[in-house]
């Protein structure tokens, strides 16, 4: 599962990122990183960015690089 | 003495620094504000400070400006202490650039700022395990209500900052354990600058300890009662109804805009007329008769009424909404509402922030390029503010051009959304990245009015000191020019313009002025007898062509002299194409 899948609301843990090291250190930058847990916030229309809460801070993603972190849901 | 100020984007670094010194530098709510670093001189019991105010940075080991910008002062400056500024709400994502730090050897003192906002959201932050785990002074800051700051004043007194290290062997001149990471090749004055940008095992320690870290410091205690601000922030972070409403602020801003424009233009022209006529007045007496006093007593006077009536008051607004989106956190929330139409142009989202900077003025946007993820991201954007963005002046020539001709506004306007289009299209094309789209959204904030009123009065500062002389002698040079008749000899060329774009050859010669100032082209055309249609080629490409001086010297500096001719070449390609285009379909 990845982040792309998520519903809004749901919370997860990060497990893995499958993407270049440029996208894997921008995502570490904000704190995607693995172990970290996040919340889905609200997804933007038209493929449109994801809104993430990671620790207090509000995140925004792209679709793309959404879909190659892999998750596990937590539960609620 | 120095002290570097280091730390994520948008954790008020500026701010500390604010309360610190009382300077006034820019302090704005979305990251990427400060793109070099400030050197603030700074007085402590007769002891000066060097204090460097440096860009916003997630990590010393990621690439980029900001990192390539912070590891270079590290390097070149005998840095004697880092206050590390971290943001109380978000310890754990910070943290790791702490961690980063205190691998450097360089005394760092951590000041964990924003505390006030982090009680009013229920975190609690104890300091003192804090300081147990980290080794090093911590802080609770508030920038906002000055908390902290006697206690961070004492240290930079004390001076002998190794001594404030708990644990010998986090001091300056001791060895750093190395083996962490094992990838520290570069060497600076002493210390040891990472080099390598690709996640390992290292980083991935440090952010564990710094998850670890927070955890351990911080009590999240029941929120206190949700701030009306919150509840707006959510509605504009609403995937829908958000977009929605920022579109129509944006609307409202440009409809104000607009207003101010027309209202006070009739005030400003009546106390100017006066002048003027004293201005003109006074020329003709006091100069001897003949041609440099006619055009002068005719050209001065000229030459004030649309720097004051029209560029004045455009920029005066356009730095105060522009401010105010900064200032607010809104602008952030502009790149993601508008990412889709970014990935259109092949752009990231965030490109929206230096491309509607550029509405105000584009030397400052160029700067702000620098928030761009790749050097290709960042070409593009360039390009597309030195050819296409009109700024505040030219849109306010461009307006009264218009209006003097009945110019077709529709076919300007459609046409310069074309070739944004168009060009964005093509250069994303050429120029591929890849496009990682990562945001941080800050909390929003109501304006600091005095931080709204810094950034107005240093953004509008340039209208005396470079808009309006700029202006005055280029309308001088322009009469000067019509009145010894020198422009004739450019009939020659009228069968060559006329036959290409379907201008008078003089309105060409307009074109070619945009090198100086594009702002100054439109100037020539409003002493041309043109006709509607005539006009609209024109200005059309008048608008859609070089950058301006200050902008080409800027983008040298950003990107260096190859780039700059390539845009150049490009804004001659596009602006004569656009030229024959509309010479092509335009009805006669």
């Amino acid at each position: 599962m990845t982040l792309r899948d998520m519903k809004v609301g749901q919370k997860a843990k990060i497990i893995k990122i499958d993407k270049g090291s440029y996208a894997q250190r921008r995502l570490f930058e904000i704190g995607l990183v693995p172990g970290a847990e996040v919340k889905l916030l609200s997804r933007h229309p038209f493929r449109g960015p994801l809104v993430l809460q990671i620790g207090n801070a509000k995140i925004a993603v792209g679709r793309g690089i959404a879909a190659s972190v892999k998750i596990e849901l937590l539960e609620n | 003495m120095a002290v570097a100020l280091i730390g994520n984007p948008n954790v008020g670094k500026s701010s500390v620094l604010n309360r610190l010194c009382g300077s006034s530098i820019f302090v704005s709510n979305y990251p990427g504000t400060s793109v070099e670093v400030t050197k603030t001189k700074f007085n402590v019991v007769n002891r000066d400070v060097d204090i460097y105010d440096t860009p916003g940075i997630y990590s010393l080991h990621s690439p980029g400006e900001e990192q390539r910008v912070v590891k270079e002062m590290l390097k070149s400056e005998d840095i004697e202490l880092i206050l590390n500024i971290v943001d109380a709400t978000n310890l754990e994502r910070n943290l790791v650039l702490t961690y980063e730090l205190l691998e450097l050897g360089i005394p760092v003192v951590v000041v964990v700022n924003q505390i006030d906002r982090a009680r009013v959201m229920g975190i609690k932050i104890d300091p003192r395990k804090m300081r147990s785990l980290l080794h090093s002074p911590v802080i609770l800051f508030s920038a906002v209500s000055g908390e902290g700051l006697v206690q961070l004043i004492r240290v930079l007194e004390s001076g002998d900052f190794a001594a404030q290290i708990d644990k010998p062997g986090m001091g300056k001149k001791v060895a750093v354990d190395l083996s962490l990471s094992g990838r520290y090749g570069e060497r600076g004055k002493g210390y040891v600058i990472p080099t390598e940008t690709s996640i390992n095992e290292a980083d991935l320690e440090r952010a564990k300890k710094a998850r670890d870290t927070a955890k351990f410091v911080t009590t999240q205690m029941k929120a206190g009662q949700k701030i009306w601000l919150e509840r707006i922030q959510n509605i504009l972070d609403h995937p829908v109804i958000g977009v929605v409403l920022l579109l129509f602020f944006a609307y409202l801003g440009f409809l104000l805009l607009l207003k101010s424009i027309e209202l006070s233009e009739g005030p400003i022209s009546t106390v100017l007329e006066p002048v003027n006529r004293l201005i003109g007045h006074l020329i003709s007496e006091i100069l001897p008769s003949g041609i440099v006093s006619s055009v002068l007593s005719k050209a001065v006077p000229e030459g004030l009424i649309i720097p004051f009536t029209i560029i004045m008051p455009a920029m005066l607004m356009v730095s105060l909404l522009m401010s105010i989106l900064e200032d607010t956190g809104l602008l952030p929330r502009y790149s993601v509402a508008l990412e889709r139409a970014g990935s259109f142009f092949g752009v990231s989202g965030q490109a929206v922030i230096p491309l509607s900077l550029g509405f105000g003025c584009r030397t400052p946007a160029i700067l702000a390029t620098r928030i761009m993820p790749s050097e290709a991201e960042r070409f593009i954007v360039i390009t597309l503010l030195s050819i296409v963005i009109p700024c505040a002046a030219t849109l306010g020539i461009m307006a009264s051009v218009v209006s003097t001709f009945e110019a077709y506004l529709p076919v300007i306007v459609l046409t310069m959304l074309a070739t944004l289009t168009i060009l964005g299209f093509i250069l994303s094309r050429i120029m591929p990245g890849e496009s990682v789209f990562v945001y941080e959204l800050p909390p929003l904030r109501l304006p600091m009015w005095s931080n709204v009123w810094s950034k107005v009065k240093v953004r509008f500062s340039g209208f005396f000191t470079e808009v309006l002389p700029l202006l005055l002698l280029m309308n001088i040079i322009i009469r000067a020019l019509m009145e010894s008749g020198l422009l004739n000899i450019f009939h020659d060329m009228e069968n060559f313009t006329r036959f290409l774009f379907g201008i008078p050859a003089e309105a060409f010669v307009a074109v070619l002025i945009t090198i100086f100032q594009r702002y100054l082209a439109p100037l020539v055309l409003l002493n041309l007898p043109l006709t509607p249609r005539e006009a609209t080629i024109a200005i059309t490409m008048i608008a859609l062509s070089l950058p301006c001086l200050p902008v080409m010297v800027m983008t040298v500096r950003e990107i260096g002299l190859k780039g700059l001719i390539k845009v150049l070449i490009m804004a001659f390609s596009t602006s004569f194409a656009v030229g024959i285009i509309l010479n092509c379909i335009l009805p006669f």
